[in-house]
């Protein structure tokens, strides 16, 4: 039973709005309900998992296409699935605090049962077809939920830029799913996993490895794509708690973690990962210590636990897998944890600004305790989950395969960060609660809020205390299946607070006391100069958008600049370049001049006619001149056509060609007498090399396909049964009426429009407002007899 | 036969083009009737093969004859010729129209409308 807890999710969006009525708070931890559901429901599957089995449903999508809609759930999946509907069931109800004065709050909430629908989906996806159609549909509903206060410039730019990086790495990454797909013979993640072999030593590998990993790193906010995430915080506070903490940024590490047993194990994937994972885990980290806007601060350190849990990924190992599952945890119960409560802070105070709170531990006891505990498991202390988590997080850094250089390299960087990560809980806790009370925090009542509105983030931090010092065994039998699918054997998972005096406790002991130290130190160090505006990636990325636009306008200014000449023109060209030139370089060579010995002088005369008739249409000073020029040519027409077996074509073209010249004289009797060049000589002899060029082009593609005889006629069905089926012996009239009558029908209809079209704008002509006066008077006369003789 | 039509319908299209590119209506009008004639006469050079003297008829005998022109691009063109008629009829309206509204034979007087 695994796609109904993706369906119940989807459907229950709708029953959010009610949540838009009073009485928000209560509502909302109804609406809770449907999440803590789905998590019972998927618990209730956790026994197969854990016997080490699968579950696995398969619902035919497009059998035609050999493409299914089928779900897995596995140890990776299990331990996704209870993450974001655990957290899921403490934001919703945690939203209805938040947003208790927000009339949104129903469409809030129906985008949040969305995103959750979407994120189930995807990592319980057993098909990569299936995951990336659910993929997409986070970046969608993401972007519903950044951009939720829509009213605020902000929230748009934030919503937009990350959409338009998720999703462009979305086509990436679906791309590189392809590629694997190919390359490995199916798109079943259990195929695609059992085929690990084949896929590395594929031709395909790397294109697919690298278009994957831009799809992951775009939406794990790696660096060089870190910058949209900072400004997804525009998201009301419930919606980054859940984004950041549990779900859409840890997509990208999902599917990393989930095909790193097929692809992993190749010094691309493997090192790329790793420093990349490494470098955004102690950049976004330094960057997070120096921050004053709560959001903000917590944004990059969520930017580098995701660079932490890439990078273990690419360490490896035992030790790799099973940090990042338990990292996964970790980070998502004090993160959800810690976004409530800078929600919760920013909702009593009035501003998450660290320069203007202080001394709130008076007012908001409570809190103060949850924060301290949430903090306590962020910074890695002791006898806390976080603790735990890191020095996994070390031992994979000890134990890896990829050599001693990148092994010192990384522990040096968790080292880094374990410091830097003290330093900014550090400055979050005393700049919030301790101190004097600041100026803005005193112009307010402020308490503690309701309890209703503290169960969101109380249940995670103490849950960060209580795991490690009571549930290891159970949460053991949880992130035992989840690390066997990253490392792809079965693996005996058993977590332990101690392990005894080793490298990893030692180097951890020496980070918290640097950080100790330093923390001292914080406000100096937030204080330090950083680098200019410019060099920040989400001014970057708007300039690209600029650049984009303003280049997308110059060239449709140029294409489309309002004469119609330039836009023939560049057809032209175009068909020259695109036709011509693959023409000139294959199709000459298959041109055969075959002499034809009936050759009679009377078609020679009669097609030599058509040119001189051409020039002289071209060359025509006068309006008469022309039209007699173009008459030639028509008439020469109708004579091919009876020279070569057409008489019907030739009859109609002649009495078209009667009524066109009737016409012409009609309206050519309003214009000027005279032609004059209105064109630049230089543009005239340009316009000729064209002209002849694609004169040329033409008539040596009729030479080279005529004598072409690739494609059966059609002709000989209708020859056959013209008289038979049609009761017709001129085939050509059988045709029209018989065979493709619908065609005729058709054609009636086009001219009976354009008969119609002519009635109206030559009666327009009695409209008097709708033509300027003077003009009117002018061409009056001339029009006189067009209008009589019609 | 082939080179004759080949050449008739080079002369159509490279003289229609440079027609059509010209600032003036009523030259941009003659380049589409020629441009008519080249299609027309191009479609006729699709077939099967172009014949002297035989247009697909079925004689007295009742039976399918062999060799003759082929009816389909006939029928196509037949076509073709009518609907080319009305459009030429049209824009000649349209022309006749804009020539009263503009007083202008130059089609850069006519172009604001569609301005980026």
């Amino acid at each position: 039973m695994l796609y109904p807890l993706v369906l119940i999710a989807l459907a229950a969006a709708p029953f959010a709005l009610v949540a838009r009525f009073a009485g928000r708070d209560r509502i909302a931890w109804g609406l809770a309900l449907i999440p803590l559901a789905i998590f019972g429901l998927t618990l209730a599957q956790a026994g197969s998992v854990w016997e080490g089995g699968q579950v696995v449903e398969r619902i035919a999508w497009v059998p035609a296409l050999g493409l299914d809609l089928s779900f897995t759930l596995d140890g990776l999946s299990l331990l996704f699935a209870l993450i974001i509907t655990g957290i899921g069931t403490l934001i919703v109800g945690y939203a209805g605090h938040y947003l208790a004065t927000d009339n949104g709050l129903g469409r809030f909430l129906a985008y949040m049962m969305l995103f959750m629908g979407a994120m189930l989906g995807l990592v319980l996806a057993g098909n990569v077809l299936t995951m990336f159609v659910f993929w997409e549909l986070t970046s969608v509903t993401s972007y519903l939920l950044i951009g939720y206060k829509h009213d605020y410039a902000d929230a748009r730019r934030g919503a937009l830029h990350s959409l338009l990086v998720t999703a462009g790495g979305g086509l990436a990454l679906l791309v590189g799913l392809l590629l694997l797909g190919q390359a490995a013979g199916s798109y079943e993640l259990s195929d695609i996993l059992a085929a690990g072999d084949v896929l590395r030593a594929h031709a395909l590998y790397p294109a697919a490895v690298v278009l994957i990993l831009l799809g992951c790193f775009t939406k794990s906010a790696q660096i060089p794509f870190h910058f949209w995430l900072p400004g997804a915080m525009q998201a009301p506070t419930p919606a980054s708690a859940f984004l950041h903490s549990a779900t859409m940024v840890k997509a990208g590490v999902y599917l990393m973690a989930r095909l790193s047993p097929a692809l992993g194990g190749t010094a691309l994937w493997d090192v790329t990962l790793a420093v990349v994972g490494g470098a955004t885990m102690t950049f976004a980290a330094i960057v997070a210590m120096r921050q004053f806007d709560l959001k903000a601060m917590l944004a990059y350190t969520t930017i580098s636990m995701l660079g932490a849990l890439t990078m273990q990924i690419g360490l490896g190992g035992k030790y790799g897998a099973e940090g990042v599952a338990t990292n996964i945890l970790a980070h998502a119960l004090y993160k959800s944890a810690l976004f409530m409560l800078a929600g919760v802070i920013d909702h009593e105070c009035g501003t998450r600004d660290l320069r203007r709170l202080g001394g709130l531990r008076a007012y908001m006891p409570r809190t103060m305790v949850i924060t301290a505990l949430a903090l306590l498991s962020f910074g890695g202390i002791p006898v806390m989950f976080g603790f735990v988590a890191k020095e996994l997080m070390l031992e994979a850094a000890l134990e890896t395969e990829l050599g001693a250089m990148l092994s010192t390299l990384a522990v040096a960087a968790i080292a880094v960060t374990a410091g830097a990560y003290l330093i900014t809980g550090w400055r979050l806790f005393s700049n919030t609660f301790l101190g004097q009370r600041s100026v803005a925090a005193m112009q307010q009542h402020i308490t503690d809020p309701t309890p209703g509105m503290l169960i969101g983030p109380g249940v995670p931090a103490v849950l960060s205390l209580i795991i490690p010092l009571a549930f290891l065994g159970p949460i053991s039998s949880l992130i035992g299946p989840a690390s066997a699918a990253i490392y792809g054997k079965p693996l005996e998972v058993k977590l332990a607070l101690w392990h005894g005096v080793n490298t990893a406790l030692l180097v951890s002991l020496g980070a918290i006391a640097a950080g100790a130290v330093l923390a001292r130190f914080g406000e100096q160090l937030a204080n330090l100069r950083g680098w200019p505006a410019w060099m920040r990636g989400d001014m970057i990325f708007d300039r690209l958008i600029e650049r984009t636009l303003t280049g997308a306008t110059t060239l449709t200014r140029t294409i489309q600049e309002g004469r119609l000449r330039r836009y023939i023109l560049l057809t032209a060209l175009a068909l020259l370049v695109f036709v011509g030139v693959p023409f000139v370089g294959f199709g000459i060579s298959s041109i055969r001049f075959d002499l034809d010995p009936q050759l009679q002088f009377y078609e020679i005369l009669a097609a030599a006619l058509i040119p001189v008739g051409v020039i002289a249409t071209i060359n025509a000073r006068t309006r008469l001149g022309a039209i007699i020029a173009v008459s030639v040519v028509g008439a020469m027409v109708a004579l091919l056509f009876v020279l070569f077996s057409a008489p019907d074509l030739s009859l109609t073209q002649l009495l078209i060609e009667v009524l066109s010249t009737v016409f012409l004289l009609l309206v050519f009797s309003v214009l000027p007498v005279r032609f004059e060049n209105f064109s630049a000589a230089w543009v005239r002899r340009r316009d000729a090399i064209i002209a002849t060029a694609m004169g040329f082009l033409m008539g040596g593609l009729v030479l080279a396909t005529a004598t072409n005889d690739a494609f059966a006629p059609l002709a000989p069905f209708f020859l056959e049964n013209s008289l038979e089926k049609g009761k017709g012996a001129n085939v050509v009239n059988v045709i029209l009426v018989d065979f493709r009558g619908f065609d005729t029908l058709g054609e009636i209809t086009v001219l009976f429009i354009a008969l119609l079209g002519i009635y109206g704008l030559l009666r327009l002509r009695q409209g008097k407002d709708n033509v300027a006066p003077e003009r009117v008077t002018t061409t009056e006369p001339a029009a006189e007899p067009v209008d009589t003789k019609r | 036969m082939i080179i004759l039509l080949a050449i008739a319908i080079g002369a159509l299209f490279g003289g229609a083009t440079y027609l059509v590119l010209r600032r003036s209506v009523v030259k941009l009008i003659l380049g589409l009737i020629l441009l008519s004639h080249g299609v027309n006469l191009l479609i006729f050079t699709m077939g099967d093969g172009v014949r002297r003297g035989a247009p697909p008829l079925i004689d007295a005998s009742g039976q399918p004859p062999a060799g003759v022109a082929d009816p389909l691009v006939q029928a196509l063109i037949l076509t073709a010729i009518v609907i080319s008629f009305g459009f030429t009829a049209f824009v000649l309206a349209l022309a006749y129209r804009s020539n009263q509204a503009a007083g202008s034979d130059d089609l850069d007087d006519l172009s604001t409308t569609d301005r980026l």
